[in-house]
């Protein structure tokens, strides 16, 4: 395939971002995560509450619910790429746009445009929720470490939904795609912690972790943020190329 | 000018197609008949890319599929279902396609008309009746204007004003010089609408002409399909 | 019962089924065997303080193999995610061998109650036999009261999977809720540090049917009797929805 001219993407890139904007399910899952989202802040924001004064952290307890937020945009990359597979739509994908390499790339593209300010928006409501309620309470922090740390929960977001879209397009059924995701993110994961802390800080949600959440004193070994970016844009990219080789290999 | 050369395909151990070779012609409807499971959807997923072939070609106007500069204009294709998602309108499934291929918004109101949709386009295509989603398909195999139409079971679920209005519209796009090839295995509708006809049996192409040299001395195409495809036709071909 | 056999016959030909089972029998049984693992020390000295939770956390946690199953049983129906299909959901077709929906939802429940015991039983036979080969001798005594409790949890579970995702028709929301609900950053563990009242939601109740002997709330039949009552009214909820919905929409 030749490399494709720049009006191409503009076209292949617009038709993706109207597949996702006319899909319901994209906007329900924004919406349920958005709400859901700021229920879960107000609920940390009220155990933060009970505890001393002037000893919480406005950024650490408004990002609290960053480690359920993920779920959302979980949902959101495995739709992207699993609703192709829904009343054949597939084919006629294929038959307007056959560069599937491309195309499959595109859709990602797709994808972290809409994810970048949805993520960005969610992660800040929750913390700016927590700042109303707790602002005379909790210690102060400066306005750089806040951009940082949402800069990072958004790129954390936006690189996990990424992932679990090149998952969806890799099973292309929701439901194992999402048992396996969820699975991971929010059993496995947690569980082998304990098991394997040597190997366990590189694995993609942990290695997430770090992009946003203000380094603590007692975890030796830590990654910088920068560290955490790196490493989890690896995964993401390993997971893309190993779902773009399929892609262009199998029967639709 | 679809041209299937030499085609075999396995599934599997399974062989679908046993080297096939065919031609749709500029000019003419070709018919491609068979019974269910004789490799039809096969042939056509392979020529459209969506499936690779183990070995032989299918190209269009010489080219593989996926080496089409604009494919939607070149080839417009329908096959089996509506072929978009069921939360979707049909409006807006059509619209993401003209997106793609660089075509205006309003193209899609015209093939919205062509194929009697207007007034269903912004209903969700999962509401969509069988016909509905068949006239989807086929606003989407229209949408850029194309010179080759390939298309799979057209009439399958439409109702007779629906049959009319394929026949005739097929007709009219042959006589102005463009490609059309259908696949149906309904022989006495096909028999009033083209002019070649390949008959494929097993992965196996068991006659290919025009639809004379088809019926030869049979009494009509019906009559020639089961003489070729039943399991104790003589060795006619 | 020709309903029922229906049922059971259409669940085992679903090709995720397998993945249940597989999660169902294997999950809990690597989750008590890794936690035993951690705490062997602690338990051979006797200073364990969760020597009670031991190899009952991987029923606790290992109920994804019955939340899918519950999840799938009722999504399969509506499903229509094919490459071909031109938007056939089998729900049309069970509504016309089994006209009766309040038959067709029971039977659909029996089926998933069955396999969701049956499951629960391999389940602690493979959680029981890991335990065992971690920590040998160590091994705390399990008590067949708690183990009934176990069962009672997941096929629970596996119910309300089934009730919500007839209210949803769709499985995306349901796995989600569930999954990580039964994970150890439950929203459930989340809501019962704000209100005590989360001490009585579903999971938490249903757990304490065989978990927290340290941190009790309810005693383990209440418990039991609190979870049943969710189920009770889920299902009658998804029976009125199931009932008067058209299929179609």
């Amino acid at each position: 395939m030749s490399v494709p001219s720049s009006k191409k993407i503009t076209l292949i890139l617009g038709a993706e971002l109207d597949k996702l904007v006319t899909l319901p399910w994209t906007w329900l899952t924004l919406i349920g995560t958005f709400i859901i989202n700021l229920l879960l802040a107000a609920a940390f924001t009220s155990v933060g509450l009970q505890g001393a004064a002037g000893t919480q952290s406005i950024l650490n307890i408004g990002l609290a619910s960053m480690g359920y937020l993920q779920a959302g945009f979980l949902i959101l990359g495995i739709l992207a790429a699993c609703s192709e597979y829904t009343g054949g739509q597939i084919r006629t994908t294929l038959t307007t746009i056959p560069w599937r390499g491309f195309q499959l790339s595109m859709k990602l593209l797709a994808l972290a445009v809409i994810t970048i300010p949805a993520a960005f928006i969610i992660a800040a409501s929750g913390v700016l929720y927590t700042f109303i309620r707790m602002r005379d309470t909790a210690v102060g922090f400066e306005i750089n470490t806040m951009i940082e740390a949402l800069a990072g929960a958004t790129g954390y977001l936006t690189l996990t939904a990424l992932l679990s879209a090149a998952m969806g397009a890799l099973l292309r059924r929701t439901t194992p795609a999402l048992v396996i995701l969820l699975g991971y993110y929010f059993v496995v994961s947690p569980l082998t912690k304990d098991f394997l802390p040597g190997l366990k800080k590189y694995f993609p949600d942990t290695v997430g972790n770090y992009m946003y959440m203000p380094p603590s004193p007692d975890e030796i070994n830590v990654l910088t943020p920068l560290q955490g970016t790196g490493i989890l844009m690896l995964w993401t990219l390993i997971f893309i190329i190993v779902a773009i080789v399929f892609y262009r290999r199998r029967d639709a | 000018m679809l041209e299937i050369n030499n085609l075999v395909k396995y599934r599997g151990t399974q062989e679908i197609l046993s080297g096939i070779s065919f031609k749709a012609r500029p000019g003419r409807v070709t018919g491609f008949l068979g019974p269910n499971g004789a490799g039809k959807s096969s042939t056509l997923r392979i020529l459209l890319g969506l499936d690779r072939a183990t070995s032989g070609s299918a190209l269009v106007n010489g080219m593989p599929f996926a080496e089409l500069h604009n494919p939607l204009v070149t080839i417009g294709a329908a096959l089996d279902g509506s072929g978009a998602h069921r939360r979707r309108t049909g409006r807006a499934h059509l619209r993401w396609m003209a997106r793609a291929a660089g075509l205006s918004s309003s193209r899609v109101e015209e093939v919205l008309e062509i194929v009697g949709l207007t007034k269903a386009a912004d209903k969700r295509v999962g509401n969509y009746s069988l016909g509905m989603g068949k006239r989807l398909g086929m606003a989407a195999a229209l949408l850029g204007d194309p010179q080759i139409l390939v298309l799979d079971e057209p009439v399958n679920g439409l109702d007779p004003e629906g049959i009319r209005f394929i026949r005739t519209f097929l007709r009219e796009r042959a006589e102005s010089g463009n490609t059309v090839l259908l696949s149906s295995h309904l022989i006495g509708e096909l028999a009033e609408t083209v002019d070649d006809v390949v008959i494929i049996k097993h992965g196996k192409i068991v006659a290919d002409g025009t639809l004379e040299e088809v019926i030869g001395n049979h009494s009509n195409l019906e009559e020639a399909f089961f003489a070729r495809t039943s399991a104790h036709a003589g060795d006619a071909v | 019962m020709r309903a029922f056999n229906a049922e059971l016959s259409k669940l085992f030909s679903l090709p995720g089924i397998w993945l249940a089972f597989f999660i169902g029998a294997i999950a809990p049984a690597v989750i008590a065997a890794l936690d035993s693992m951690a705490q062997k020390e602690e338990i051979i000295a006797g200073v364990s303080t969760r020597l009670s939770e031991v190899g009952y956390i991987g029923l606790a946690l290992g109920v994804q193999g019955v939340i899918i199953l519950g999840v799938l049983a009722v999504s399969s129906e509506y499903l229509t995610e094919s490459s071909e299909s031109g938007g056939g959901q089998q729900i049309t077709t069970s509504l016309t061998v089994v006209s009766s929906r309040l038959h067709l939802l029971l039977a659909k429940a029996g089926a998933v109650t069955v396999i969701s015991i049956l499951l629960c039983i391999v389940a602690i036979m493979t959680t029981v036999s890991a335990t065992h080969l971690v920590l040998g001798e160590y091994t705390p005594a399990f008590e067949g009261s708690k183990l009934l409790g176990a069962v009672w949890y997941w096929t629970f579970t596996a119910l309300l999977a089934f009730g919500i995702t007839v209210l949803t028709k769709n499985g995306i929301i349901p796995l989600a809720v569930l999954i990580i609900n039964t994970s150890v950053v439950s929203f459930s563990f989340l809501l019962s540090k704000v209100t005590k009242l989360a001490l009585y939601l579903p999971d938490r109740a249903g757990t304490e049917m065989f978990m927290f002997t340290s941190d009790r709330f309810l005693s383990p039949f209440t418990g039991g009797l609190v979870m049943f009552a969710w189920v009770v009214v889920l299902f009658i909820a998804a029976a009125i929805v199931f009932h008067r919905r058209d299929v179609a929409s």
